[in-house]
């Protein structure tokens, strides 16, 4: 049956063009400035900006690339189009673009008069360090992202990922449980 | 004196966590290090512009060379951000004038006590504010209640103590008259009447000082609410928008009630209770010191016990009472929504979209329930323990006859008075958090400072004059310039047309000239005044004003065109009406002006609503009057049904008008666009056309999407 009725109406994607970049005539760069710019269909473009379409579900796909004056020059389906080079590049833009320390542990929380205030350890595998953050309006600033990733949005916008709530240490657990639902 | 701005950042290029600096000195020199280690050296003289990118999470600062090139400088959280963005202000400051100005400790503020930096908007450091201090300013705005709260606490006091005569009566009453068998039946009726008559008497004083309290609670929670909705009022549309008007209503409506519950119940009733506490000790100690020791055994335990469970249960409340809001807010948004759920035909998801939600929460509240239902005994069980322990320590006194009945009865009746605040201890700390949050949530708004700042002395000078703009930037976030460096000089009596994409900062400017927020840089005046030095009332009084979205309020016609100036005739709010062509309409409604809109009221077109707007904004006759899309939202006949009238209203008045639709602007003196924050083109529609500019290929754009507009 679904089918059938897809088959009278074709998809918007027939309809419209989303503008995807033709990889084969981009070449990504690094600038001198310490930028990521783009040589594409004769023109050199010499800072651009790097976008998730889906920072969260889906990261990897769907990468909007703007230029100086934010005008958005096509989109890369996906980046495992990219060659291992090209790859390295785009994704290195995107993850100074994207900043959003791991949690590995919650020190403490403390509620104290609407806000909430936390010690985390965050950073990388290789590098973990204290941050105190504020957080004001739990409800809407501690955000289940799927069944068992977590994002925490603090006071100045900063933004840290619990990847596993489920491998998270007990005590940590324990703090965060009653901000959960 | 050596002066040297600095911004601290705190990611390395590579997005590592790191403590750098870029300073900036008075030879214009401006050097990014970490530690020893120096990034980059550049001049001022080589940058052009100094810029701050925000990203997700993170930021950049980066220099657009002279050759046009661009340069990284460094990265950081967005902690940092804000700092970021002061730093730019300096940097391009002396660019642009070379001035060096000397930093004055702008940097951000924090605690001096945790070393944590404040929240943006905030003076205090909430991690350090202590419950006591929150207190103590509750209890100074209290102060002009004390007259009130005062006597309604001392008799209450006075209905407590009289209530504990009533055990000692009882002591009279059995070791005097009973147990030696000695009284007469006389004597015996005057003290069970003198106990009668004890409690009828506290019963009395207590119903009284109730009513006094509940009094003096709603009075001070009517004055906290006018506090806070007088400082909304005065507050500026940046402190405004950063919260939701919702946000605002709670802190009006509902934070003020939880304040005002906590006085005339919560907090009265911990005073009482104190005094209670603090006399049958009193009483206690004085009648038999070791059984008084027998009471007090349980409270260490009971005491532990209570705070563990209140921990406990305090999650499991908080966990419920977010379900309960978020509950609400689904309920809220779908019944705003309604008419998009059903046009739709989403119902059934809604339905389940809530009702998750309320199974959710149900489950939570009967999980509390049993919770409670279960571990509250227990607790009686723990001060079960202390009357046991005085009635089997107490009997086994009175059988050696070294102890009277009197005092045991005494005692087992006070043990209750006694226990019974520590079994409501467990709800105590909830009341007290409630209202110390409400509190501060209120405190929050009254310590707002207002940045549109009044001068004592505003030099308000008719607005008749010529309005220039020179030189004004400005960004609603310091690191976001939605204006660059405006110049403009607007004639009297000009009609200018602002055009340009959308976004491009139209609206921004007509917010700068209401003064809803000030220029970051350059100043703009009318008649040679600065804004600044002009009370912003005033311009509001004299400056009309339309938007796209227009805002009736729930009233009648009348009183909604009359809104601009209340003490306006009859003839001229149909004067109004008729130059906004809304007479016409009106006229054809059963009741005329004193039709009713709004909630539940007569519906109106958005056509309609418009020309009541323009009749509210001309009624006060403004010398400068705004056209913010006006009529943007209208049909092509509406509207220009509407622009002959307004042809007629804007002749000899400064008019400001910005439309999507470019044929709205033909009639324009000059026409300004703008396109990035900057005017790239001014001229007339005509002068434009030829330009062959942006202008001339929004228009092309336009005519080829609506071949009606005939323009040229
Ligand atoms: N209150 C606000 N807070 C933050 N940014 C705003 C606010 N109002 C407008 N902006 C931003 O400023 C820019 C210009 O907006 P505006 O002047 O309303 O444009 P328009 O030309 O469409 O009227 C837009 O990018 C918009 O997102
Ligand atoms: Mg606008």
């Amino acid at each position: 049956m679904e089918k059938a009725i897809q088959k009278e109406a074709p998809s918007l994607a027939y309809a419209i063009d989303i503008g995807m970049i033709d990889l084969k005539n981009a070449e990504f760069y690094m600038t001198t400035g310490g930028f990521t710019g783009l040589k594409y269909s004769g023109q050199d473009y010499n800072r651009i900006t790097l976008r998730r379409a889906f920072p969260i579900g889906n990261p990897m796909e769907y990468i909007s690339v703007a230029d100086k004056d934010n005008k958005e020059i096509g989109m890369i389906r996906s980046l495992s189009d990219l060659s291992e080079k090209q790859y390295s590049i785009v994704l290195t833009e995107l993850e100074k673009r994207y900043y959003s320390p791991t949690v590995y542990e919650v020190k403490s929380v403390k509620d104290k008069l609407g806000y909430v205030y936390m010690e985390l350890l965050i950073g990388r595998d290789d590098s973990k360090y204290k941050k105190n953050c504020a957080l004001k309006d739990v409800s809407k600033n501690i955000r289940m992202l799927d069944d068992d990733r977590l994002i925490i949005t603090d006071v100045d916008g900063n933004r840290y990922i619990i990847q596993s709530l489920s491998g998270l240490d007990k005590k940590s657990f324990k703090r965060l449980e009653p901000y959960l639902f | 004196m050596s002066h040297k701005h600095e911004f601290h950042y705190d990611l390395d290029l590579a997005m590592q966590p790191a403590k750098g600096t870029v300073s900036f000195d008075q030879t214009g020199q401006i050097i990014s290090f970490i530690g020893d280690k120096i990034l980059l050296t550049l001049c001022a003289g080589d940058i052009t512009e100094m810029s701050v990118i925000g990203g997700v999470g993170c930021g950049l600062l980066f220099a657009k060379m002279n050759d046009e090139s661009e340069i990284l400088l460094c990265r950081f959280t967005f902690s940092a951000m804000k700092a970021a963005g002061e730093f730019c202000k300096v940097i391009n400051f002396y660019i642009q004038t070379k001035q060096y100005v000397t930093p004055e400790e702008k940097e951000q503020p924090v605690c001096e006590k945790c070393g944590r930096p404040l929240i943006e908007g905030m003076s205090v450091c909430l991690f350090c504010y202590n419950k006591i201090s929150v207190l103590k300013r509750a209890l100074d705005l209290l102060r002009p209640f004390a007259g009130k709260i005062l006597p309604a606490e001392l008799f209450l006091a006075t209905s407590s103590i009289i209530y504990l005569l009533v055990p000692l009566f009882s002591r009279l009453l059995i070791d005097e008259y009973l147990r030696p068998m000695k009284g007469t039946s006389t004597q015996v009726f005057l003290l069970a009447g003198a106990m009668f008559l004890a409690r009828a008497l506290g019963e009395l004083i207590y119903i009284f000082s109730s009513r006094v309290f509940n009094e003096a609670s709603i009075q001070y929670a009517n004055h906290l609410r006018n506090l806070a909705y007088e400082k909304i009022q005065k507050l500026s549309m940046s402190s405004l928008s950063k919260r939701t008007p919702g946000d605002l209503i709670r802190r009006v409506m509902e934070d003020t009630g939880n304040v005002r519950n906590f006085i005339s119940d919560g907090g009265r009733w911990a005073v009482e209770q104190m005094i209670i506490f603090v006399v049958v000790l009193i009483i206690l100690l004085f009648t038999n010191f070791e059984l008084t020791l027998l009471v007090f055994i349980p409270v260490p335990v009971v005491s532990i016990a209570l705070s563990r469970f209140w921990r406990f249960i305090h999650i499991r409340y908080e966990r419920q009472w977010r379900k309960n809001s978020k509950c609400q807010s689904i309920l809220h948004d779908i019944i705003k929504g309604i008419r998009t759920v059903k046009a739709f035909g989403k119902e059934d998801m809604e339905i389940q979209k809530f009702s998750k939600a309320t199974r959710e929460l149900a489950q939570v509240s009967s999980d509390n329930e049993a919770i409670w239902a279960r571990l509250f005994p227990l607790m009686l069980f723990f001060t079960g323990i202390g009357e046991f322990l005085v009635l089997y320590y107490g009997g086994q006194k009175i059988l050696n006859n070294t102890l009277s009945l009197g005092v045991l009865v005494q005692f087992s009746m006070y043990i209750t008075y006694i226990y019974a605040p520590l079994r409501w201890l467990v709800s105590f700390p909830r009341w007290l958090a409630d209202a110390m949050t409400s509190m501060v949530k209120i405190f929050e708004i009254l310590d707002e400072e207002p940045d549109i700042i009044s001068l004592p002395n505003p030099k308000n000078v008719p607005l008749s004059g010529k309005v220039s703009f020179e030189g004004v930037s400005f960004g609603y976030k310091s690191y976001e310039p939605v204006l660059k460096g405006i110049d403009l000089d607007i004639q009297p009596g000009e009609m200018i047309g602002i055009v340009g994409r959308s976004g491009a900062g139209k609206s921004t400017i007509i917010n700068l000239i209401m003064r809803l927020y000030d220029p970051t840089q350059g100043t703009i005046s009318i008649n040679g005044v600065d804004l600044k030095e002009m009370s912003p009332e005033y311009l509001h009084e004299n400056i009309g004003i339309v938007f796209q979205d227009t805002f009736l309020f729930a009233g009648s016609l009348y009183e909604n065109i009359a809104y601009g100036k209340p003490e306006a005739t009859a003839t001229e709010v149909i004067a109004a009406a008729k130059a906004a062509n809304a007479h016409d309409f009106i006229m054809q409604t059963a009741d005329g002006y004193n039709t009713i809109i709004g909630e539940n009221g007569h519906s109106i077109s958005g056509g309609e609503r418009q020309r009541l707007a323009i009749a509210r904004a001309i009624i006060k006759n403004p010398s400068i009057l705004i056209l913010d899309e006006a009529t943007s939202s209208l049909d092509v006949e509406t509207e220009s049904i509407i622009q002959d009238s307004l042809n007629r209203i804007v002749q000899g008045r400064t008019t400001i008008a910005i439309a999507h639709r470019l044929s709205t602007l033909r009639s324009a003196d000059r026409l300004i666009v703008l396109d990035q924050g900057k005017i790239a083109e001014v001229g007339t529609h005509t002068e434009l056309l030829k330009e062959k500019g942006i202008y001339y290929r929004l228009v092309m754009a336009q005519r080829k999407t609506s071949k009606i507009a005939e323009v040229s």
